[in-house]
Order: C-alpha cells, then sequence, then structure tokens
C-alpha cells in the first residue's frame, strides 16, 4: 500500500485557539481515488482539520502535502488551485441566486466582457451528467430542497476542477432515500478516479462507504482501520472514538401509564391557499409513553409541532391534562408544562449572540429560577445554567461565552437540558440527538428515559430511524399531513418504517 | 380561482404597464378636465425631477446588492451639492459634476471604511454620515461662499448652465397632438413629447447608468460577484471572493451616484448650492429602491411617478382634483384585481379608500390642499405595502459581515 500515492497528506498538525488546543499532531494520509472517512466525537477536531486542509483556517505547525507536494495555503483559493474542494456541512449557497450562478461564482467563463452564461450552463451540464447530478440551473436556489442543495455544492467543487472532495457531515441533514442517493453519486465519482474525505459520526454509513477509517479523539488523531481488509463492527470504531461501549436507543420496560397527558382531536393545519399540511389527525400520549412520529420530511411534522405549540393556527382540539387548550397562546401552553426542543436550534431555540445563561432563560423567561414577578433573576439563572452544563456535559469554557461559540452537539445539549428543567408533562422534541455525538447521543437518551420513567409524556420526530425504533412505545407513520399507519416499535426494522414514509408498503 | 395572469415576456409585461397606466390617465384627465395631468410640461417636469430621486435609488442598489444598507445616500448626496456649487462658479458646469461625483464618493468612501472595514451597524453610520454631511457642507458653504461674487453663507454663486437637448421635430407635433384632447392618443403624445423636450445632459447620462448598472450587475461576473456579497457573503468567501473589495467598490459607486444626483440638483434643478437642497431626495430615493424590488428598471419606474406627482403639484393647485381622481381609480382597480386573487380583506380595505377619494374628488369643489398634497403618497404607500410581499431582497443586506468568522 505504501506504493500507491497519497492524494493527501497531513504530518504533524498541529491548531491551537484561545484556551484550547483544537489539533495536536494529527497524522492523516489517504489515498488517491479512496473513499477515506474521518470519525470523531463533536469537538474532536474533525472539521478545524478539514478547515486547515481547505486552507480556511492556517495551522500553527505541521505540513501539508497534496500529491506529494508540499503546500501552504492562505486562503480557500490556494486550496481550490490544487484542486481541493469542500462541501460543507452548513451549506454555502445564496438563496436568491440560481443555481447557475453559485455554481460560476468566483470562477466565471468570461465572453468579452460579459459572462457567458450559456457556455458555462454547458460546462456545467457536461459535468452533471458524466455524474449524475442533474439540477434545474436557472431556478433560484431557495426553491430547492436539501438533497438537491447538497448537489449544488458538490457541483460547485467538481466545476472548480476538484479531485479531492471533503464532505463535511454530508449526511446530517438528510433523509434515507438522499442517503443512498449521495452515495451512489459518490460512488460515481470514486470511479473516476476522485478522492473522497468523508466527515461523519454515523458509523453505519462510514463502514458502508469508506474504503478506509481514520478516528479521532480529543484533536488528534487515534488510529486508522480498513473496513475492506479488517472486519471492524460500528461498536469497535465507538470504543477508539470514546473508549466507552456503543450506547444504544431502547429503552428497557414500557412505563407507559393510563393517564393521557395529551389529547389531539382532528387536528388540521392549513396553507393560506387552503391545501392541508396537517390533516385532521388524532392521537393520544400518556404520562410515561413516547410516541414516535416518523416521516420523510416535509410531510406535515414542523406544522404539527407548531400547532400543538400554538405557534401556527389550527382546527380541532388539543386537551393537555385537564386543560382544553386549543386556543391558549404558547406562553401559556409552555407555562403549563410543554417542552420543546425544535428541529433547527439555531434559528428557532438559540440566541447565538448571546451568552449561555441568557440562552437558559430564553423560553423560560417567565418562571423560575429565571424570574419571579416582573423581575429576572441573572443569579439564580446563572447557577442553573451551571448546574445544566454539569448534568449534561455541556462543554464550553463558562457560561458567559456566547452560543456561537459552541459546537452543534454542545448547542444541543444546552437546549435539551434547558427544557427537561423545570419538570415539564409533556415534551415535544424533534431530531434530539441531530448532528450530536454518540457520547452526548447516550446522554441525551439517559435523560429521556429517565424522565419517561419520572411520568413525562413525549413526541418524538427524527429522521435517525434507529432511535426513534429504539426509544419509542409506539410509533405512527406521517405521509403528506396524515397517520398513514401504526408500527410496533418492538418488531418492525428501520427498512421496513422507510417504506411506510414513502407510501411504499404498510408498516408491520 | 379566478387568476389573473401577467405576460412572461419581459418586454410585452413593460408594454402592458404601459398600456394601462396611460390608459388610466386618460380617464382621469377626461373626467377631471385637467388638460395639464398629461401635458409635454407635465412630463418634462417629472422627468426632471425624477432623475434625482432615480439616481439615488441606483446609488442604493449598488450598495444594497453588495450587502450593505446605506442610509448614508442623503448625506453622500449633500455633499454632492456643496462640491458642484464650489467647483461650479469657479470652473463651470463639467467640473462642477466631476467634484460632485467626487465628494459623494469620497462620502462612501468613508461610510465604507466604517461599516466593511471595522464592522459598524449600517443604519447608525449612516444616520451619521448623514449628519456629518450637513453639518461639514454648512461649515464649508459659510468658509467658500461668504466673501464669493453672488454667493452667501447658505448659497454658493450661480453655476452656468449645462446643455440640454431639444428634438423640435418630434417634440412640436407630438405636443400639438397633445392640445387636441382625444382620448389615450393625447396622453401618449404628451408622454413621448416630454422625453424630447428640453432634456438635459444629466438626464441622458442617468438613463445611460441605469442600463449600464442592470448589465453590469446582471451580466458581469463582476456584477455576479457584487451580488453574492449581498446574498450571502460567507459563501463568496469561500470560494475565493474578496468581499470586502466589492462591498468596497459598490458602495463607492454608490456614493459617486447620490454625488450625481446631487450635481443635478445643483446645476439643472436651480443653478445653485443651497443649503437644505436635498430636502430628503436621498430617502425617498432609497423608498423607490424597494418599491423596484432592489432592480434598476423597477427603481427608474418608482422614481418617475415620485417626480409625476411631484409636478404635477409644483405646476398648478387645479392639478390636484385631477391627481386624486387618479389616485381612486389607482386603488380601485387594485383592490378589484386583490379581490379576484382571492385576497378579500385588503381587497375591500383599498376600495374603500379608493372610494373615499373618489367621493372626495366628486362631492368637494376645493379639497383641503394638506389632504390633496398628501394624498398621491398615501396612495403610493397603500400600494407599496400591499404589493411588497413579492420583494426579494439581497439576503444578507444590512448584515455586518467580518472575514474568517463563520456564520
Amino acid at each position: 500500500m505504501s506504493e500507491t500515492l497519497n492524494a493527501v497528506e497531513l504530518v504533524d498538525i498541529c491548531k491551537r485557539f484561545p484556551g484550547v488546543v483544537a489539533n495536536s499532531n494529527v497524522n492523516l494520509k489517504v489515498r488517491k481515488g479512496s473513499a477515506h472517512a474521518i470519525v470523531g466525537e463533536n469537538g474532536a477536531g474533525k472539521s478545524t482539520l478539514m478547515k486547515i486542509l481547505y486552507g480556511m483556517q492556517k495551522a500553527d505547525e505541521g505540513k501539508i502535502l497534496v500529491d506529494g507536494k508540499a503546500l501552504v495555503f492562505e486562503s480557500p483559493s490556494d486550496a481550490i488551485n490544487v484542486g481541493v474542494g469542500m462541501v460543507h456541512q452548513h451549506f454555502m449557497l445564496a438563496d436568491n441566486l440560481t443555481v447557475l450562478e453559485n455554481i460560476i461564482l468566483g470562477s466565471e467563463l468570461k465572453k468579452g466582457v460579459k459572462l457567458d452564461f450559456a457556455g458555462a450552463a454547458k460546462q456545467v451540464t457536461d459535468i452533471a451528467k458524466r455524474y449524475r447530478l442533474e439540477l434545474p440551473l436557472n431556478e433560484y436556489v431557495s426553491e430547492l430542497g436539501v438533497g438537491d442543495r447538497q448537489r449544488i455544492e458538490i457541483l460547485k467543487v467538481l466545476y472548480r476542477g476538484a479531485n479531492i472532495l471533503i464532505l463535511d457531515e454530508p449526511t446530517a441533514v438528510l433523509v434515507p432515500h438522499e442517503v443512498d442517493e449521495l452515495f451512489r453519486a459518490l460512488g460515481d465519482l470514486k470511479s473516476e478516479g476522485i478522492t473522497i474525505i468523508f466527515i461523519s459520526h454515523k458509523l453505519d454509513e462510514v463502514l458502508e462507504i469508506a474504503d478506509e477509517i481514520t478516528v479521532m479523539r480529543a484533536g488528534t488523531t487515534v488510529g486508522s482501520v480498513n473496513p475492506k481488509i479488517q472486519n471492524v463492527t460500528a461498536q469497535d470504531l465507538a470504543e477508539m472514538m470514546v473508549g466507552s461501549e456503543l450506547p444504544t436507543p431502547a429503552t428497557t420496560e414500557s412505563t407507559v401509564t393510563n393517564n393521557a397527558v395529551l389529547v389531539v382531536n382532528d387536528l388540521a393545519v392549513h396553507t393560506e391557499s387552503g391545501k392541508a399540511i396537517v390533516d385532521h389527525v388524532s392521537f393520544k400520549i400518556h404520562a410515561g409513553e413516547i410516541v414516535g412520529i416518523a416521516g420523510v420530511e416535509g410531510n406535515g411534522q414542523s406544522e404539527l409541532l407548531d400547532a400543538l405549540l400554538g405557534i401556527v393556527k389550527s382546527s380541532g382540539t388539543v386537551q393537555f391534562l385537564e386543560h382544553n387548550i386549543s386556543n391558549w397562546p404558547t406562553r401559556k401552553r409552555r407555562e403549563h408544562g410543554i417542552a420543546y426542543i425544535p428541529e433547527d436550534r439555531q434559528r428557532q431555540a438559540l440566541l447565538l449572540e448571546a451568552p449561555l445563561w441568557e440562552n437558559r432563560m430564553l423560553g423560560h423567561q417567565t418562571l423560575p429560577p429565571n424570574s419571579k414577578g416582573f423581575w429576572l433573576t441573572p443569579a439564580s439563572a446563572k447557577s442553573d445554567t451551571q448546574r445544566i452544563v454539569n448534568e449534561y456535559d455541556v462543554r464550553t469554557p463558562n457560561i458567559d461565552v456566547f452560543a456561537s461559540a459552541l459546537s452543534g452537539g454542545n448547542q444541543q445539549k444546552l437546549i435539551v437540558g434547558r427544557e427537561m428543567s423545570g419538570n415539564p408533562k409533556l415534551l415535544i422534541a424533534a431530531h434530539p440527538t441531530r448532528g450530536v455525538d454518540v457520547g452526548a447521543q447516550a446522554a441525551i437518551w439517559d435523560h429521556l428515559r429517565a424522565a419517561r420513567a419520572a411520568g413525562l409524556a413525549v413526541l418524538l420526530i427524527s429522521a435517525d430511524l434507529d432511535e426513534l425504533i429504539g426509544l419509542s412505545d409506539s410509533l405512527k407513520v406521517i405521509l403528506r399531513g396524515k397517520f398513514v399507519a401504526d408500527a410496533d416499535p418492538t418488531t418492525v426494522t428501520p427498512q421496513i418504517l422507510g417504506n411506510a414514509m414513502t407510501g411504499a408498503g404498510a408498516a408491520a | 380561482m379566478a387568476r389573473i395572469t401577467l405576460p412572461q415576456a419581459k418586454f410585452v409585461r413593460i408594454l402592458f404597464f404601459l398600456l394601462i397606466g396611460v390608459t388610466t390617465l386618460s380617464l382621469a384627465r377626461t373626467f377631471a378636465d385637467s388638460g395639464d395631468l398629461s401635458s409635454t410640461g407635465t412630463f418634462g417636469a417629472a422627468i426632471g425631477l425624477a432623475v434625482p430621486i432615480g439616481l439615488a435609488g441606483l446609488g442604493g442598489i449598488w450598495s444594497e446588492r453588495s450587502g450593505v444598507a446605506n442610509i448614508g445616500l442623503e448625506g453622500m448626496m449633500i455633499l454632492g451639492t456643496f462640491g458642484a456649487g464650489w467647483a461650479g462658479w469657479q470652473w463651470g458646469p463639467w467640473v462642477a459634476i466631476a467634484a460632485a461625483v467626487t465628494y459623494g464618493a469620497l462620502g462612501a468612501l468613508i461610510f465604507a471604511i466604517v461599516t466593511v472595514s471595522f464592522g459598524v451597524d449600517q443604519i447608525i453610520a449612516g444616520t451619521a454620515i448623514n449628519i456629518l454631511g450637513l453639518g461639514l457642507t454648512q461649515f464649508l458653504a459659510k468658509l467658500a461662499f461668504e466673501n464669493a461674487p453672488g454667493g452667501g453663507q447658505t448659497q454658493s454663486p450661480p453655476v452656468s448652465a449645462l446643455p440640454s437637448f431639444t428634438i423640435t421635430e418630434i417634440s412640436e407635433p407630438l405636443s400639438a397632438l397633445q392640445k387636441e384632447g382625444i382620448f389615450f392618443i393625447s396622453d401618449a403624445a404628451g408622454l413621448l413629447s416630454g422625453l424630447f423636450y428640453q432634456v438635459s445632459i444629466i438626464t441622458l447620462i442617468a438613463i445611460a447608468l441605469f442600463i449600464l448598472t442592470a448589465f453590469i450587475l446582471w451580466k458581469t461576473s463582476f456584477g455576479l460577484r457584487v451580488r453574492s456579497a449581498g446574498e450571502n457573503p460567507w459563501a463568496a468567501e469561500s470560494l475565493g471572493v474578496s468581499v470586502y473589495k466589492y462591498k468596497y467598490i459598490a458602495v463607492t459607486i454608490s456614493g459617486a451616484l447620490a454625488g450625481l444626483a446631487g450635481a443635478y440638483l445643483a446645476i439643472v434643478g436651480t443653478n445653485v448650492y443651497r443649503e437644505g437642497q436635498t430636502a430628503g431626495r436621498g430617502y425617498i430615493g432609497l423608498a423607490t429602491m424597494i418599491f423596484g424590488n432592489w432592480r434598476p428598471g423597477g427603481t427608474a419606474a418608482g422614481a418617475t411617478i415620485f417626480g409625476y406627482i411631484n409636478a404635477l403639484q409644483l405646476r398648478d393647485e387645479s392639478n390636484i382634483g385631477g391627481l386624486t381622481l387618479l389616485g381612486a381609480i389607482i386603488l380601485i382597480g387594485i383592490a378589484v384585481l386583490m379581490v379576484a386573487r382571492g385576497m378579500r380583506g385588503t381587497g375591500a380595505a383599498l376600495g374603500l379608500l379608493g372610494a373615499a377619494l373618489m367621493s372626495a374628488f366628486l362631492f368637494t369643489t376645493k379639497m383641503p390642499t394638506e389632504v390633496a398634497l398628501v394624498a398621491p403618497y398615501v396612495t403610493t404607500l397603500l400600494v407599496l405595502a400591499t404589493a411588497s410581499q413579492s420583494l426579494r431582497p439581497p439576503a444578507a443586506d444590512g448584515v455586518i459581515y467580518r472575514r474568517g468568522e463563520s456564520h
């Protein structure tokens, strides 16, 4: 293997930020034309390493070799020039520009003083055809879904002639069939000789696609395995990552009681044009029960949650404990014990430019420990924030830093901790462990299980089907705003559930 | 549900709107019996009044397309008027234009340094530029003009005139046709003849700049990069686009255009620099830019409408009746459209207001001037408020962008 040329070689990379060592003595060798996965917990330094390789940040020490040549990257342009391209975790796209404009930006074709749109469109179409990544080039990006946006990002990189492709957690935002589609595309790319560096913490996926896997822990590389030769399992990888056993979402025994906490009857949400997004659904959640809702994103899940929280107008009745809350405003619902973990943490759950303790108050600002009557009580809010940080293992220098300074997983832990505070009766949770590493995931699951045992009712929505099946006491499948099937989590498999979600088959 | 679909091709759509506009105007003129509503002189004056507003709006487009909300246009325009007055009486109108453009651009450069390099809030910085522009010119005017022949503390000596063009062969027969009072034809003739009667060289430059801006921003790679800075600077930077550079260039161009607007006021509108000459036209320019959906075509249309309303008021108070009727017809027309599209509530509200204006026109012999003067602006505001749902502002407009920071 030492004969094959390495597309990328990183030698003893070190990178320090004020107060943190993000990378120390990182060594990495990526063979040409291989798919190389880098796995590790949140904050293990994967993203920093990739930013260094892409020229967005500069290493303090160490060497970068691309195709055997030592190089120094001052900016992404330098990386692009030697064929290194990156698909960011948070898409770097301009919504109000067309697909074509987004792709060619920065490396435009010219025809005299004019931009040669026709020529560029032809080039992009050729590349798209070759890798089967077709897209509507003249559409605005704002009109497109997540899967298409990712394809734009990949095309963007290929258009620049990249032969080394870095993907930062590419599957985090995708639903199962989009993941399959992505892996198919990556397979095509690989067969054309393109090297793929793939960051993930979804170990099953990594094992599926990677030719080689490098594990990072606490800012350094701890080892590499070759899944095609060595017999490694997800368990083995997880142990390398965290040095402990792989947690499972499975709940132990049923704690479901007979006390209905939430009774939803004939709930419907309509768009302005009168289309039913949530189409007259009815269900019950009991104390100590977790009801999971499976569905491809965009089938009414978000609207259902919004309706339960009173954020959007809905028809039908919602009974919460002994109250009919159908006409209650959101604040009142929250004060009576409905906790909420929203889908999009940065948009809906946090003030990024505010310290952690202010974020602790957010959504609970009318209740102790955050306030007393008219006045806020920052001192007790701060000490409670410290409690959350300790209990939920939020990795942060202190509680006065801005929420934006935390990694995604740690932001999520803070949110979960906040919402579990103050003894909620009902938790509405959307993707509670999205973008969270295995260690933190296990902790969040433990907290959910403990709360459930203590009588919490949970409505759970998750794109992670294993999590959904493992945690839920009962499962419902939502399709185009309607519950189309029930599933028994003790017998159903992700495959069956996945089929039911797309309407392809009935669940068990 | 009934749906009224607009013609798809851009050119056809513009013609379509023009057709409707002239017909509406024609109706209002006939019933209000107010010939000045579509006379050559009115349209000529309208264009003259539209130019400074439109140029300011065009400056707004440049700046905001690059992601810098430029509320400082007013101040840059004031700097322009002073530059024109100061250079104009000494070295003539052409140097005056150059000086106005330079002064406006310098004001913008300060604005760019503060907002782009130092990341100061753009609204606050813009307000500061407005105050600075006003204060600085007041101070400098005192120094420069107090002892100059024909000048004073708040006014420059006169600037000699710029050339203007009249194509008699076209404008005179059209003007004659306009006086005939034939439905639609005369109104169209009035509109056209206004375009060929005493057109200032700056007006021609302004029209060229509108076309040039549309071309540069939407057809060149430079323009794409400017727009990308206003839509998603992080994405642009990740593709090797130097966001700071494009913001600097766009903001400076923005100030230069505001300066040119100032030059028009000081050289063509009057022939002196006078304190307070801009009278908030920078802000109105910004409003027309929003009205025009951050696009040159729409902004030009918005500026023309403002100019037209202004021109009618300035020319003759008897026009106010016709203007009220015009507003009523427009409001009722839009109300009907909205009800047809299923927006009953807003449609009904607009319809009621239209009816109120209509009855004001029909049943009062003389309206209070204050009400009459405000009516067109209220109409415009209402139309804006109800039409603004489909606006597409640059996504990162007004956002402080710092290089290397993730978002």
